[in-house]
C-alpha cells in the first residue's frame, strides 16, 4: 500500500497531460496494476480492490450502489409491467421496503427471512398474502447476505462466522444474541459475503471467495466448505472457486451445485460466469489458473492447463453475475419445469453494455449432461447501464410459485403460473 | 422507455426537498455558525450519497449525536427529496485564503495519488453515485471523517472501502489529505 506502483510514473505523466488539457481538473489518476498476493492486501484491501489491471477503455467501470431507500412502489409496479415471461406466467410485487435484499430462507411456520448487503440487516417478512409486514430482526452485521433455516433455527453468515438463533420464528420481535456455531473463516471483507445452503443431512454448504479480483489466493479461501453446525466440524468440498454466492442441493441426487462469478477486467465478452456441479470431494474448478473451462489466465495460469480442472456444467455468459439459485420442486409450474434450475442473475458492472439482471431457467440432467439455458424473466436493464431492478435470489414458495429477491428495488416479487 | 425514465426522474421532488432541508442549514450552510464547522457542506453532493448516509443514520449503521435522532424523523420520500435537492445545487467553492501550509497540500495530493482515492471519488474528487464529492469540503469535517474511519467509529458501506483506505495512513497523513481536498476546486 505504501510504496508506489511501478506504473505510477507513466500514470503521473498521463495525469500531467490531462491537467494541461483540463485546467479545472488538475488531478487525474493513472491506471492501476495490482499486487494482490500479500496478506496486507487481503486484510486491508484498497477501496478499489475489485479493480484489476485495468485498461484506459475500462477506467471508470465500477459496481453501482443501489438506491438507498429501494425503489418506490409505483416505479416497481411500472417496471413489473414490462418484465417478459413465458406464456402463462405472471409476476407481481410480493413485499417491498427490504433494501439490499439478498438470500431468502423459509421458516417452518411461513416466515421469510431475508439477508442484506450494504445495510447490514436481516429482515423477517410475515403476514397474509397481499399485506406482508417487513421487520428488521438483526442489524449492524457485516454484509449478512447469506441466511438459512433448519430445525427452528435461523443461521446467518457474518463474513468470518456463522451465527445461530434458536426458535427464531417465535422470537422475531427480539432475537437476542446469536450463538457462533462456526468461526474458522478469514475476516477478509472482499468477496467475504456468503450464501448458505443446508442439505438434508444437516451439512451447511458455505462458499469462501478470494479477497481480490484475480490473485493466487490465501489457502483458506477460494473454496466451498460444508459445516456441521451441531459440532463445528467442517470439510472442504471444492477448490479453485472464485466468488460463489449461490448454490443448491439437487433433490435427485443430493449433490451440491453452485453458481460462480468469473474474474473481471479481461474483456466485455469474457470470461464466462459458470454453473458448476460437485461430483467428487475436493474437485478443483480452475480459479485462478483457468476460467470458463478453457481459458488459461493470462497472468495466473502459472503453467497449468485447463484440462487439469473440473469444467463447468454450463457457461452462463460474461458478466451476467449469477447469484442465488434453486432447483424447482414445486407443483404449480408445468411438469417440464420439475428439477430445472432457476438462477438469479444480478447483472454486470465490469462491462460497457450491461447484461444479466434476469432469471434464467436451466434444464439439465442429474449428471450435469445436456445442459441448456433459456431466459425466463427479463426486462430490468434499460439502455446500456441503467438498472430498474437486480434479481439476487430465488426461492420456491409453498404454493409452488417462485419468489425473487431484488436488492436494487429492495423488493420481493412472486412469479406464478396459470394455464 | 423514455416515459418510464421520466417517471423515475420525477419521483423525487427537489422543491419539496428544499423546504425539508431548511432546518438543516443551521449547521450545513456555507456561512453557518462555528458549531457547524464539523458538519459537511452538502451542496452538489451526489443524490445517492446523501440518501445512503441518511439511511445509515436511520438504521444506526452510522451514529452521530445530531444526525441519528434527526434521521429517524425522515421518511423514504423525505430522503429522496432531500437527495434530489442537494444534488441539483452547484458545489461549494474551495477555501480562498492563502495556503499557509503548501507542504501539507502537496503531501495530501501525493497521498491521494498513492492511495488511489480517485478510483472511487473520481478525478477531480467530484464524487459519483454513493461516493461523496470531496473537493472544497470543509477541512474540519474531512479530518473528522478520516479520523472516524481510522478509529473504527465510522464504518463503510457494503463493500470494503474507507476503513481500509485509511488503514495505512498516519494522523499527519489524514491532516494532509483534509488540507489538500478542502483547497481543491
Amino acid at each position: 500500500m505504501s510504496s508506489l506502483p511501478k506504473s505510477w510514473a507513466s500514470g503521473a505523466a498521463l495525469a500531467l497531460a490531462a491537467a494541461a488539457l483540463v485546467a479545472s481538473s488538475a488531478f487525474a489518476q493513472g491506471l492501476k496494476s495490482y499486487d494482490s498476493t500479500k496478506k496486507e492486501f487481503w486484510e486491508h484491501p484498497p477501496a478499489d480492490w475489485f479493480l484489476g489491471d485495468e485498461t484506459q477503455a475500462q477506467k471508470g467501470l465500477a459496481p453501482k450502489a443501489p438506491p438507498a431507500t429501494g425503489v418506490p412502489i409505483e416505479e416497481i409496479q411500472a417496471t413489473l409491467k414490462n418484465i417478459k415471461l413465458p406464456k402463462g406466467f405472471h409476476i407481481s410485487l410480493w413485499a417491498s421496503g427490504i433494501p439490499s435484499a439478498r438470500q431468502m430462507a423459509w421458516g417452518d411456520k411461513g416466515t421469510l427471512f431475508v439477508g442484506a448487503f450494504g445495510v447490514g440487516n436481516v429482515y423477517a417478512v410475515t403476514g397474509p398474502e397481499g399485506s406482508k409486514q417487513v421487520k428488521v430482526v438483526l442489524k449492524g452485521l457485516q454484509m449478512p447476505t447469506g441466511v438459512a433455516f433448519r430445525g427452528g433455527a435461523l443461521y446467518v453468515a457474518d463474513i468470518d462466522k456463522i451465527l445461530k438463533w434458536d426458535n427464531a420464528e417465535a422470537n422475531v420481535d427480539n432475537l437476542g444474541e446469536g450463538k457462533v456455531v462456526y468461526g474458522d473463516m478469514p475476516s477478509y471483507p472482499a468477496h467475504g459475503w456468503k450464501y448458505l445452503v443446508f442439505d438434508k443431512h444437516g451439512w451447511l454448504y458455505v462458499p469462501l471467495g478470494p479477497p481480490c479480483n484475480e490473485c493466487l489466493p490465501p489457502t483458506s479461501v477460494s473454496q466451498i466448505r460444508r459445516v456441521n453446525p451441531e459440532n463445528g466440524n467442517a470439510e472442504i468440498v471444492a477448490l479453485g472457486v472464485r466468488n460463489s454466492v449461490g448454490g443448491d442441493v439437487d433433490p435427485r441426487t443430493g449433490d451440491y451445485w453452485f453458481s460462480e462469478n468469473a474474474r473481471d477486467w479481461l474483456a466485455d465478452n469474457g470470461p464466462s460466469d459458470k454453473l458448476n456441479h460437485i461430483t467428487r470431494m475436493g474437485q478443483h474448478f480452475g480459479y485462478p489458473y483457468c476460467h470458463q473451462g478453457n481459458l488459461p489466465d493470462p497472468k495466473y495460469a502459472m503453467g497449468h492447463k485447463c484440462s487439469e480442472f473440473t469444467p463447468p456444467v454450463l457457461n452462463l455468459g460474461a458478466h451476467v453475475a449469477p447469484l442465488g439459485m434453486k432447483f424447482y420442486t414445486g407443483k404449480q409450474f408445468p411438469a417440464a419445469y420439475q428439477n430445472n434450475i432457476f438462477l438469479a442473475e444480478h447483472g454486470s458492472w465490469n462491462r460497457h453494455q450491461y447484461q444479466g439482471a434476469r432469471i434464467v431457467r436451466i434444464i439439465v440432467d442429474a449428471k450435469g449432461h445436456q445442459a441448456k439455458q433459456e431466459v425466463f424473466a427479463s426486462g430490468w436493464i434499460k439502455g446500456a447501464q441503467d438498472f430498474h431492478g437486480r434479481p439476487a435470489d430465488v426461492i420456491v414458495a409453498k404454493d409452488g410459485s417462485l419468489l425473487v429477491a431484488d436488492d436494487w428495488a429492495g423488493a420481493i416479487y412472486q412469479i406464478s403460473y396459470k394455464k | 422507455m423514455a416515459a418510464l425514465s421520466g417517471a423515475v426522474a420525477s419521483a423525487a421532488d427537489p422543491a419539496a426537498g428544499k423546504a425539508k432541508f431548511e432546518p438543516c442549514l443551521a449547521c450545513h450552510a456555507s456561512g453557518a455558525a462555528p458549531q457547524g464547522e464539523v458538519a459537511p457542506l452538502l451542496e452538489g453532493q451526489p443524490d445517492n450519497f446523501i440518501q445512503w448516509q441518511l439511511v445509515y443514520f436511520r438504521t444506526e449503521t452510522r451514529l452521530d449525536p445530531a444526525m441519528t435522532p434527526i434521521s429517524k424523523l425522515l421518511s423514504d420520500a423525505d430522503i429522496r427529496d432531500i437527495g434530489a435537492y442537494l444534488a441539483s445545487l452547484p458545489p461549494p467553492h474551495a477555501v480562498q485564503a492563502t495556503d499557509e501550509r503548501p507542504d501539507l497540500t502537496e503531501a495530501g495530493e501525493q497521498l491521494a495519488r498513492a492511495n488511489r482515492c480517485a478510483s472511487c471519488h473520481l478525478d477531480g474528487f467530484v464524487g459519483r453515485d454513493a461516493v461523496p464529492r470531496l473537493a472544497a469540503q470543509r477541512e474540519a469535517y474531512l479530518l473528522k471523517s478520516l479520523r472516524d474511519f481510522k478509529s473504527g467509529k465510522r464504518r463503510g458501506g457494503g463493500m470494503a472501502a474507507m476503513p481500509d483506505a485509511v488503514y495505512p495512513l498516519s494522523d499527519t497523513g489524514l491532516q494532509a489529505l483534509a488540507h489538500y481536498l478542502a483547497r481543491l476546486q
